[in-house]
């Protein structure tokens, strides 16, 4: 059996002129008529091409194996390729850690060329725990938020996991962004370790989802949050053009993504525990105050210092409890 | 690396000013107003994270966007260019100048520094060994671990987005680790000292003589300062 039987870049173009498109012109804040087109077309490229396979290992492997093959093959990778699969095997979060991906949920990989600036390229993650988020609540699960970086949470429990990696060809040296997707839809049997903390769809609204629509409001959601970022680097770039001096500095409330992350999130003045890996070494508790524009956290601790983060993973605090 | 060092030489150079002369430059453009003067002491950041910030050392404002700008390490103001007081320097003017006075594994470091191959942080991010390359280190030491150029030894960490990070330089043995899983280390700073092989006796020279003469040759009360 294949993953998402049937599902491809044209039902994806179709999808997206249909539904996303007119949904993101209804919801569009901007004086520019034309930017929901302007952005999805920058987004275009995600699910240039789809392939969709039954059990693999882990589909970030899959993408490198595809990256040498294009390049041994004398062909070039299409930027924006999706890998999906019905089941992962030997799939893993971040730090080695078990991910548990039977049928019924979209396990997958999206494969980017390198082709951002710094600054969009930093915010990539957290394109993903948005698009995600997106798609979950159009779906009826209006409580899901996203907690920093990029987990898709729902209430205490984890309903997605992402994990991006970057690879470099071997031959061509080129680099290349590999977004892992992992999105608990259908499947609603959970090891025993993962019981408390995880939840799917299915259980949320007590009905089964189409995989196949949901898939592709995710890839739609996908194409509009990575566009946002290229928009933002040509508005970067249109400063520097403007100005011929240094980049002016765009506050985190104008940014586009940014202020999306804002809207989903609820991690925002939430006291948190954290750590680099916080499973295994919980560093020490504070408040959040703030997201920057290079998507880093503000936190606040106990005695007043400020602590900047760019790295490193959060757990909810209650009291003396972490949630 | 030389085969031979001029210990007696190099340990003179620091005998003679046991100090580090850390240039402080403005970080952007602006009118500088400075918050210290000739001879002040300054702190660098401190507290468990290095959250709480060093002394601030002056304001630099542009269009009308104060940026106080702290020490980052301890010492006393050598000196400082007071003729810039409330006037626009470009980004990169050189201000002032921390004399920082140097403790016996600053000099090691320093030393080892010049003789060791310095792997530097390509970018500010977080930084940790790959899994492979952090078990090979915890069951055998990085001394026992030889790695060469196009290994992939280190994983960078930014927003949740791991690349890995491939040596490029002489082949050897990691010496010195200079960063700590999970702190932010910034664009250039070393990651790790790498040596050949069969140099390591002679950095384990080093270290054994400056350890020797220093706490001798440096008067009392330098470290104080």
């Amino acid at each position: 059996m294949i993953a998402q039987q049937g599902l491809s870049s044209v039902e994806l173009r179709e999808f997206v002129s249909a539904r996303e498109l007119p949904a993101r012109r209804l919801t569009c804040c901007s004086s520019v008529p034309s930017l929901p087109e302007l952005i999805l077309r920058y987004g275009a490229i995600v699910g240039s091409v789809i392939h969709r396979h039954g059990s693999v290992g882990r589909t970030m492997d899959l993408a490198r194996r595809h990256i040498v093959a294009c390049e041994q093959g004398g062909r070039s990778v299409a930027s924006g390729t999706v890998i999906l699969a019905e089941t992962v095997s030997a799939s893993k979060g971040r730090f080695a850690r078990d991910w548990h991906a039977p049928v019924g949920g979209v396990w997958g990989c999206l494969i980017l060329a390198d082709t951002l600036m710094d600054r969009a390229r930093t915010l990539l993650p957290l394109a993903l725990g948005i698009a995600c988020c997106e798609a979950v609540r159009e779906c009826g699960a209006e409580t899901a938020t996203v907690r920093w970086v990029n987990d898709v949470m729902v209430g205490q429990r984890k309903l997605a996991g992402f994990l991006v990696e970057s690879y470099r060809s071997p031959g061509h040296g080129e680099l290349f962004h590999l977004l892992g997707f992992g999105i608990n839809v259908n499947n609603d049997c959970f090891p025993e370790s993962l019981a408390d903390v995880a939840c799917s769809l299915v259980q949320l609204l007590g009905r089964q989802v189409s995989l196949r629509d949901f898939t592709l409001s995710f890839l739609a959601k996908m194409a509009w949050n990575i566009g946002l970022l290229w928009y933002e680097d040509e508005r970067d770039l249109q400063h520097l053009y403007d100005s011929q001096g240094p980049e002016e500095e765009t506050l985190e409330s104008e940014h586009l993504l940014l202020r999306q992350w804002q809207r989903l999130s609820d991690t925002i003045g939430k006291r948190v525990l954290y750590g680099y890996d916080i499973q295994k070494k919980p560093l020490y508790t504070a408040t959040v105050m703030g997201i920057r524009k290079d998507g880093a956290i503000v936190m606040r601790q106990d005695d007043g210092a400020q602590i900047v983060e760019h790295g490193g993973e959060l757990r909810y605090v209650e009291g003396n409890h972490c949630l | 690396m030389a085969d031979e060092i001029d210990f007696d030489a190099i340990l003179s150079k620091y005998r003679s000013d046991p100090y580090d002369y850390v240039v402080v430059c403005a970080t952007q453009t602006g009118i500088v107003n400075f918050k210290v003067e000739e001879g002040s002491r300054v702190n660098s950041t401190s507290g468990q994270w290095l959250h709480i910030p060093g002394t601030p050392l002056f304001e630099i404002t542009r269009e009308r966007n104060p940026k106080t700008v702290t020490a980052q390490t301890n010492g006393a103001v050598s000196s400082i260019r007071t003729e810039l007081e409330g006037q626009f320097v470009e980004a990169g003017e050189k201000l002032l100048t921390i004399r920082h006075p140097l403790k016996k594994k600053e000099v090691i470091e320093s030393i080892l520094k010049e003789v060791l191959f310095i792997f530097p942080a390509p970018e500010r991010a977080k930084y940790f060994f790959s899994l492979d390359i952090q078990s090979r280190i915890e069951k055998k030491g990085a001394k026992a671990l030889s790695i060469r150029s196009g290994d992939e030894i280190i994983i960078m960490s930014l927003m949740k987005r791991d690349t890995p990070v491939y040596y490029t330089g002489e082949a050897g043995v990691i010496h010195s680790i200079y960063f700590t899983p999970g702190i932010s280390v910034n664009q250039g700073q070393p990651l790790i000292g790498v040596c050949a092989s069969d140099k390591l006796p002679l950095i384990q020279k080093i270290i054994t003589r400056v350890k020797a003469d220093w706490d001798k040759m440096i008067e009392p009360g330098h470290a104080e300062e």
